[in-house]
């Protein structure tokens, strides 16, 4: 038998198969190089940024900022891409850091920070943020959530806040005062509740336009928990706290919305409505939204009279802020470039245009002073009374979760909260598994 | 009356009900995607907007673009389905009619291996690809496609049943095996290669855990990773959505309804799942 | 000319299986350094509350999903098989979920199970039931993921099914219609015994591919809610590509595996039984 014959043919079809594809992968990076245009322009270099988009709009102001930023640069070249944000995002961007892929430059949600840094992913910048003097300007939140031991791997891009939205025309129509925004002048939870109690509508059985929608969410819990001098931690971030009164207290007058008092939707109707929350306020399925304050961007351009205020109080009137992060992968073969990506990204210029936008709310000092908040606060975006409001998001206080490794923790406390407000499992039942998985978890950090 | 008279009406009946019920879906899908985004709100539904909005499927290349989708999942499938075809016919062929020390033996290892879930050969093939840098890339989704213990036992099955007397005149010719292989046994399984091929297709065309594990970058996203990706960046518009589904699905079903008694016969002749 | 298909054999089938096995006895989380840490964690899954829920919902869905679906799909298979005009008209309808990427399928499902304009629940309200919000109600979403699962794989058991009627001897029939048999002692008498290998085949492969369940979990309900839906297969996506846990993953892969290859000694040991008919 020619056995010498068999391998040289063997070898010859592998050989085909492999130079098939490598023709293929020759073609596409010719062609990637096409549309490029000039990426192998002498000196210049390209930048690859990732983030997410919460809505077109968003991805818009970040594409409006890059032209900017690239006219002043002209060596350097950005490309952004997009990717689903939330969980999948982090998934995903954990992914690409492990196979040497990650993107120069990238958006880093505040509650995943941490994770990064312990694992060596980012870049340590901090001495050009203090050579450029980037921190100067700063307030104390945006340092306090930017650094890990004192020191810089990204600065937040700005602050957001869960606020309370509301549909002026709805409050007009029931002949109901609209919610305050000056939080010394914060509803009580019980004024809120009564006030849901008149907004929600029934048509027979089904409710035809519900109080009040988006409390549900860990996100926004944490505001009212916060309001009642709980925590999901403890102040040393070392235990847990869920299984105390503050927190309880909260967590049953939330489910009691929906349950006991039926002025709130189904809250997972969040994710699978197929409307949006901002679509829900706008049809007047709900009369009062509770969201984050970057929805304020979409909300007003959506065609009807929409009004900002602050969440009602247990105790204290009290949000919590914190924001993404702008940060460079720890391999990124440009750390000049990406450093100067990102001080664009956190200057008052770039800031500046997402604020007006109703996007974002500043984090630099300068633009929380008199003069300085003439320079974002927008007609036809922010609302009347928004100026009321900024005392309550400059005294915000530091989302917990940006503050640890908190990925674990977030994931089943989300299955521990799902399990009381969708399902039946007890509150006592609740914050115990709660108490206990987040403990385990912090006892292996 | 003839018994069962009744037998064939009551049948139509219930298939036609049946296949109503299982097409339902898809016949939705085409109304949505042709909806303006307000009106896929509207309730009661309706199955059709004010106008039929077919612009949803052109404006929608920049959020979902389908051609940069369409080739690269085209380019994978084709030369997955390709050199899956001539490795496995090959050491088919050398498992059913060579003979060689440890045969049987190498032979058990891939049937060994048919029982392996997918999942356990993943994390070690993503260590791998990292290893060679190959993490995002076509490559990763192309190389372990170039082989399947499937498809190597399949051929040579089909392969022992062709009768050694058609070979005899061949040999006596002085046929290399390699000459046998390519005059003779090839051609006459041409069923059993399409009908594998056409396996190894669906499977490589629908396949959506490997490029969600591998592939990152935007543009080298396969049809089925990119359709995810839209749903996870614009999850409430869901004419556009639905439009991107109905060209995902178009292709394959092209296919499908051209070649269906191939597909019909892959299905009863193998009796396995695709994958 | 082996040599190209044992390279590839050799690459990304035996020595991925190894690997695997090799890393479940290992800490290892990619930043670490490599260690063996015994059968820590095969102890420690049955330790872990959630491995234990997941096996769980993964059984929940195999038993569901298998037994409803081959009733279904042996009844259709028996209705098409009486020589019926249109036969490839109906066969392609049921097929066509098959071909389907599990995609695409899941974002047109998740429009139809939506709990407020979403057409389940507006049929539903013809009967006056108010339906749930079928994927985010942890009662729920499970039994609704099952649905679909067995609407995506009914067309391909059906043609199984088909074939397996088709080499069925019209003889026997025959041999009842003079005996003068009711069609459905026909059915229970002939076609269920002489089907039952094929029976036995579908109801094998389908608890395999059942047990290894993910598309539809990842795409339609992300595990959720309250991990109601999370199945074996989503925890070890979870742990390996999202926590980075390889060992751990890996002995989870090892303990699917370990059922899968139980499944399949079942079948062998039943097929040689039944080849003495």
């Amino acid at each position: 038998m020619k056995k010498w014959s068999v391998a040289l043919v063997s070898l010859m079809m592998l050989a085909l198969t492999l130079t098939a594809c490598g023709g293929n992968e020759a073609n596409n990076a010719a062609n990637a190089g096409n549309d490029g245009t000039a990426s192998n322009k002498a000196g210049q270099v390209t930048l690859k940024f990732m983030g997410w988009e919460v809505s077109p709009l968003e991805t818009q102001s970040v594409k409006n900022g890059l032209e900017q930023f690239m006219k002043e640069n002209p060596n350097i070249k950005v490309e952004y891409t997009t990717i689903p944000g939330g969980t999948q995002y982090v998934a995903k961007m954990q992914a690409m850091v492990l196979g040497d892929e990650a993107p120069d430059v990238f958006f880093l949600q505040s509650d995943y920070y941490h994770d990064f840094v312990t694992r060596g992913s980012l870049l340590d910048i901090t001495e050009n943020v203090k050579k450029d003097g980037m921190d100067s300007d700063l307030i104390d939140s945006a340092v306090q959530l930017s650094t890990v031991d004192n020191k810089y791997y990204g600065i937040e891009s700005c602050i957001v806040a869960p606020v309370l939205y509301y549909n002026k025309d709805i409050f007009d129509k029931a002949g109901v005062a609209y919610p305050p925004s000056d939080p010394s002048k914060a509803w009580t939870w019980n004024e809120f509740v009564n006030t849901a109690k008149k907004l929600t509508i029934k048509n027979g059985d089904k409710v035809e336009q519900y109080g009040v929608y988006g409390m549900e969410t860990y996100y926004n819990l944490i505001a009212e928990i916060m309001s009642n001098g709980g925590n999901w931690f403890t102040s040393d971030l070392k235990s847990s706290a869920a299984n105390t009164q503050e927190v309880k207290e909260v967590l049953q007058a939330v489910a009691d919305l929906r349950k006991k008092d039926g002025v709130s939707p189904e809250g997972k109707l969040l994710t699978n409505s197929g409307m949006s929350p901002a679509q829900m306020l706008q049809t007047g399925k709900i009369a009062m939204l509770v969201d984050g304050s970057w929805a304020l961007q979409e909300l007003s351009k959506m065609n009807f009279k929409v009004g900002v205020g602050v969440l009602p109080k247990f105790d204290e009137a009290v949000t919590h802020g914190q924001a993404h992060l702008h940060v460079a992968s720890a391999n990124t073969k440009h750390p000049e470039e990406a450093w100067k990506l990102i001080k664009f990204l956190s200057s008052e210029e770039y800031q500046l245009q997402n604020v007006k936008a109703g996007l974002w709310l500043p984090n630099h000092k300068s633009l929380y002073t008199e003069e300085g908040i003439q320079k974002w606060l927008t007609a036809g975006v922010h609302p009347d009374g928004f100026k009321d409001l900024i005392p309550y998001f400059t005294s915000s206080k530091p989302y917990p979760y940006a503050l640890l490794s908190s990925q674990r923790i977030q994931e089943d406390t989300t299955t521990e909260l799902d399990k009381f407000f969708l399902s039946d499992q007890s509150l006592d039942q609740t914050v115990q598994n709660i108490e206990t998985v987040v403990n385990k978890s912090l006892a292996a950090q | 009356m003839k018994p069962r008279s009744w037998l064939k009406p009551t049948a139509h009946i219930i298939l036609l009900i049946g296949s109503i019920i299982i097409l339902f879906p898809f016949i939705w899908s085409v109304c949505t995607s042709l909806k303006n985004v307000n009106e896929v709100f509207t309730y009661p539904p309706r199955f059709f907007g004010a106008e039929l909005k077919f612009s949803n499927y052109t404006n929608m290349t920049d959020r979902f673009p389908i051609i940069q989708y369409f080739l690269n999942t085209l380019k994978i499938t084709v030369i997955v389905v390709v050199s899956q075809l001539i490795t496995s016919s090959m050491a088919g062929y050398v498992f059913a009619r060579l003979r060689f020390h440890f045969r049987e033996g190498l032979f058990g290892l891939y049937l060994a291996t048919l029982m392996v879930p997918a999942q356990v050969t993943m994390i070690p093939t993503f260590l791998l690809m990292k290893y060679y840098g190959l993490l995002d890339t076509h490559w990763s989704l192309i190389l372990p496609g170039l082989v399947s213990a499937f498809g190597t036992f399949l051929l040579r099955q089909f392969f022992s049943t062709i009768p050694e007397a058609l070979e005899e005149a061949a040999k006596i010719d002085g046929c290399t095996p390699f000459g046998i292989y390519w005059r003779i046994f090839v051609p006459l399984s041409k069923p059993a290669l399409a009908t594998l091929g056409i396996f190894i297709m669906l499977g490589t065309w629908n396949d959506f855990v490997n490029p969600l594990v591998f592939i990152n970058s935007m543009n080298k996203m396969t049809l089925t990773l990119g359709l995810a990706n839209m749903q996870g960046l614009y999850s409430t518009d869901w004419p556009a959505l639905m439009a991107a589904t109905v060209i995902t699905i178009l292709p394959i079903l092209i296919v499908f309804l051209s070649a269906q008694d191939i597909f019909v016969r892959g299905v009863t002749l193998s009796g396995l799942k695709e994958g | 000319m082996l040599f190209p298909n044992l390279i590839g054999f050799l690459m990304f089938l035996l020595l991925p299986v190894l690997a695997t096995f090799v890393i479940s006895f290992s800490d290892w989380n990619l930043t670490n350094s490599f260690h063996f840490n015994g059968i820590d964690n095969y102890k420690e899954l049955f330790q872990d509350p959630v491995f234990i829920q997941v096996m769980g919902n993964t059984f929940y869905f195999t038993l569901a999903s298998v037994p409803i679906g081959i009733v279904i799909s042996l009844l259709l298979a028996v209705i098409l098989n009486q020589k019926l005009r249109f036969i490839r008209f109906y066969r392609a309808a049921f097929f066509i979920p098959v071909i389907s990427s599990m995609v695409a399928v899941s974002v047109i499902w998740q429009w139809i199970y939506n709990p407020e304009y979403g057409l389940l629940n507006y049929a539903l309200s013809w009967f006056g039931i108010d339906g749930p919000a079928w994927l985010t109600d942890p009662h729920w979403a499970m039994p609704t993921v099952i649905v679909t699962s067995i609407w995506k794989s009914l067309g391909f058991n059906m043609l199984i099914f088909l074939a397996g009627l088709q080499s069925i001897s019209d003889s026997y029939y025959e041999a009842a219609d003079i005996e003068g048999a009711k069609w459905y002692s026909k059915f229970w008498r002939i076609t269920l015994p002489l089907l039952s290998p094929t029976t036995f085949f579908v109801t094998v492969m389908s608890i395999i591919n059942s047990f290894q369940v993910f598309d539809t979990v990842y795409l339609m309900t992300q595990g959720g809610p309250a991990r109601s839906t999370s199945v074996l297969v989503y925890y070890i996506f979870q742990n390996a590509f999202q926590y980075f846990h390889m060992g751990y993953a890996s002995a989870m892969a090892y303990v699917l595996f370990f059922i899968v290859l139980i499944i399949t000694f079942i079948q062998f040991w039943r097929q040689k039984k039944w080849s003495i008919y």
